[in-house]
């Protein structure tokens, strides 16, 4: 072999490897091109990715899932298990390579929408399906008039309490009131001993979810109609509230606004906290320990309105590939079945999201508290893609109002969303 | 992401080698020209097929990525990871208007400079230790090995536990010892979570370091020593005109490959410094990473911006410390 045909092959070798690799990335605008789902040849294999919400149960339900999928449609569904650490990066990367799963589950999908990614509910969801589920969520789902996001299952929170140290402080019962709430919370923190009044997580993880359930106990929340409300006179009175617990009073855990809610439910765990805004799989974790016992009830008010409950719930999409619309639709079928759906819930300790999963689950004394109020549920506003930059600007600025001032945060918050529009 | 900084690591590698295969040809005598040129192009050939595995790699990890990375940055992104057009220059201009970039910059700086620096001198140390011959040398060398070998997320997740602000051991200790009365917030206090985080990032470093110290100071034959001890040289006087001046190329390898891999390292910011809201504490990598994934911006076509000065701004500061270094070495 002569040198200069060693070099061009190896130099072709090299261009082709640049250039295949280069395609893959290139072509992400397609991704976004309208209905092929009908004409083009039909797929037999589909991808599912999916959040991890444990480590013991979701696998395991996606691969029983997956094998029952199989023999009923004889499609294949390829499941891949993502934490929810790198979940948003993996998205992110697989849509910018022009490598879209068939379907996601994630908390969020007005975005996708936005960019024309995904099917609607009306190419994508049998009529039985959606008439099933619950309406607040067939609301948050829909992006200008059409369902996309479609519930995988949700969660409500409410206010978790120490019976232990309730008795100890001789507290009655959990607070009805902001004004019962500061006072019990003095009491516990009184205690001594290291006990904690209140555990308040404003940090990254979940600062969003911890602001609503105070706020919209206060009649506040982050969106009236299209306008954004962030630092309505209702959120600043929150935040200041929130900000007087932990600096004036001196009732919560060091640093709040520097707290995940994961270090806050470990604190809850161990039993020296009074209080806690927790959700059934802290239940679940507490039942196990069998260390704390605890009561859960309604948010306390401010205002004198009813306790309202905020609820959060994730969603499966489906992305418009050439081929695969009857996959996809097969397969929203068979997870909204009575036996899939609500096995995935029940195994995850979530609440269930259609009606006849109201029904399944009402015979568990257990989820009484929460689901009461489900079809009532408080939402964040999923709905509109700007939300979806907002929670995370709410995320990473607003425990700074607890160190600084409550006002100019959520002030600059207010700014931010009004911008990202 | 990551893989900017094997890109630099292959790079400086295949560039270090490259003058010394170059004198090979060059000293051979020019006579028979015709010869040689001949067998030279069949050896052509066949080192070709010798590197072509390794000049794949470089493509695929190096060179792909960097195409990716330029193309990224020129381009508009939505949320979501859908490209929406070009972007022209516009994602760099955003970088350098980010409110933090002044944050980011002299935490990077901090950063970087302090954790090379302890690193450099507590390792100098370790290194005189670890080359001294005493009963158990063996378990303490593989002792200093050891976090090295763990994986730097699990060190700093491990840290986490042991700065806790309710049950981390440190503070624990410290009070015990009655140092302190209140525990201290290593992490969400802002005095202290920068020397928090650098002591992480020199009890990471050291170990490689002290080896490489370790391998110069073998390399020092003992007859200046002999010969120092001779002169009536002290043992400062031995270590400061005597070791250290051929520790050099051993102290200039590590602190450039230090430079380079303290500047690129995520895990341990991110993991310590997970809770605390904006940039606060933030280097430029993880200023990169949350640009990209976690912050309102959510754009990566402006995280591959910021991932360019990146790496323009590690290779300026590589090529000005060996500017300066060498610069020394001519004047002495």
């Amino acid at each position: 072999m002569t040198r200069r045909m060693t070099v061009l092959v190896a130099g072709a070798a090299v261009a082709t490897l640049g250039l295949t690799a280069c395609s893959g990335g290139s072509g992400s605008g397609t991704a976004a091109g309208g209905d092929t789902g009908g004409s083009a040849k039909k797929v037999t294999s589909i991808k599912l990715v999916a959040a991890e919400y444990s480590k013991d149960h979701t696998a395991a339900f996606w691969k029983q899932f997956a094998e029952k999928y199989k023999a009923k449609t004889g499609n294949t569904l390829d499941v891949q298990i993502v934490s929810w650490d790198a979940i948003d990066q993996q998205s992110s990367t697989m849509i910018q390579n022009n490598n879209a799963p068939d379907i996601l589950n994630l908390n969020a999908y007005a975005s996708y929408a936005k960019d024309n990614l995904l099917y609607s509910a009306d190419d994508g969801l049998s009529p039985a399906v959606k008439s099933d589920l619950l309406d607040a969520f067939v609301k948050s789902g829909t992006y200008q008039g059409k369902m996309y996001g479609m519930p995988d299952l949700s969660s409500a929170r409410a206010l978790f309490y120490n019976k232990a140290m309730f008795a100890k402080a001789g507290i009655a019962g959990p607070p009805k009131t902001w004004d019962e709430f500061e006072a019990d919370a003095k009491k516990l923190q009184g205690l001594g001993n290291g006990s904690i009044g209140y555990a308040m997580p404003l940090g990254p993880e979940e600062a969003q979810g911890e602001f609503s359930i105070w706020t919209f106990n206060n009649g506040g929340d982050w969106k009236s109609g299209d306008t954004w409300t962030i630092n309505s006179p209702k959120n600043v009175e929150t935040l200041s509230f929130l900000k007087k617990l932990a600096v004036q009073d001196k009732v919560t855990q060091n640093n709040p606004g520097r707290t995940n809610r994961a270090d806050a439910f470990n604190l809850f765990k161990s039993g020296n906290v009074g209080m806690v805004v927790g959700f059934s799989p802290l239940a679940a974790d507490l039942d196990k320990d069998k260390k704390v016992s605890y009561g859960v009830a309604p948010m306390p008010v401010q205002g004198g309105g009813q306790p309202q409950t905020f609820g959060v719930t994730d969603y499966l999409m489906a992305f418009k590939k050439p081929g695969n619309q009857e996959a996809v639709k097969a397969f929203y079928d068979l997870y909204y079945q009575k036996d899939q759906v609500n096995r995935f819930i029940k195994s995850e300790g979530f609440l269930p999201v259609t009606k006849t999963g109201l029904q399944t689950f009402a015979s568990d004394p257990k989820l009484k508290v929460y689901l009461e109020t489900l079809p009532n549920i408080h939402l964040t506003p999923t709905d509109d893609p700007t939300w979806d930059k907002v929670k995370l600007a709410v995320q990473q600025n607003i425990g700074a109002g607890i160190n600084g001032d409550p006002k100019a945060t959520l002030d600059s918050l207010q700014k931010s969303a009004e911008n990202a529009g | 992401m990551a893989d900017d900084l094997r890109g630099t690591g292959v790079g400086a590698g295949s560039t270090a080698t490259a003058p010394v295969r170059a004198t090979g040809p060059a000293t051979a005598p020019g006579r028979r020209a015709r010869r040689r040129r001949a067998r030279d192009r069949s050896s052509a050939g066949v080192a070709l097929l010798w590197l072509g595995p390794a000049l794949l790699l470089i493509a695929g990890v190096v060179i792909y990525p960097a195409i990716e990375l330029v193309r990224a940055s020129l381009s508009t992104y939505s949320i979501t990871g859908l490209r929406l057009g070009d972007a022209g220059s516009k994602n760099f201009s955003h970088v350098l208007a980010h409110p933090a970039l002044g944050t980011v910059l002299v935490n990077t700086l901090v950063w970087v400079v302090v954790v090379v620096a302890l690193t450099v001198l507590v390792s100098l140390a370790v290194a005189q230790f670890l080359s001294k011959d005493f009963f158990g040398r063996k378990v303490v060398r593989y002792a200093i090995i050891v976090p090295w070998a763990a994986s730097l997320v699990i060190t700093a997740k491990t840290f986490t536990m042991i700065y806790n602000y309710y049950y981390g051991t440190l503070n624990l200790v410290l009070t015990k010892l009655r140092l302190i009365s209140t525990p201290i917030d290593f992490l969400g206090n802002d005095s202290w979570t920068m020397p928090s985080m650098i002591l992480v990032g020199v009890f990471v470093s050291v170990p490689f370091t002290a080896y490489v110290f370790v391998a110069g100071l073998n390399n020092i034959p003992t007859d200046v020593y002999e010969a120092a001890r001779i002169d009536g040289a002290t043992p400062w006087q031995t270590y400061w005109r005597v070791t250290l001046p051929l520790l050099r190329p051993a102290l200039l390898v590590a602190s450039v490959l230090n430079i380079i891999y303290v500047f690129n390292s995520f895990p341990i910011i991110w993991t310590l410094n997970d809770r605390n809201p904006g940039f606060t504490h933030d280097t430029t990598i993880t200023f990169m990473y949350k640009l990209a994934f976690k912050s309102a911006e959510k754009d990566v076509g402006m995280a591959a911006a910021a991932g360019i000065f990146n790496v323009l701004l590690i290779l300026v500061v590589v090529v000005i410390y060996l500017r300066t270094v060498r610069w020394q070495e001519e004047e002495s």
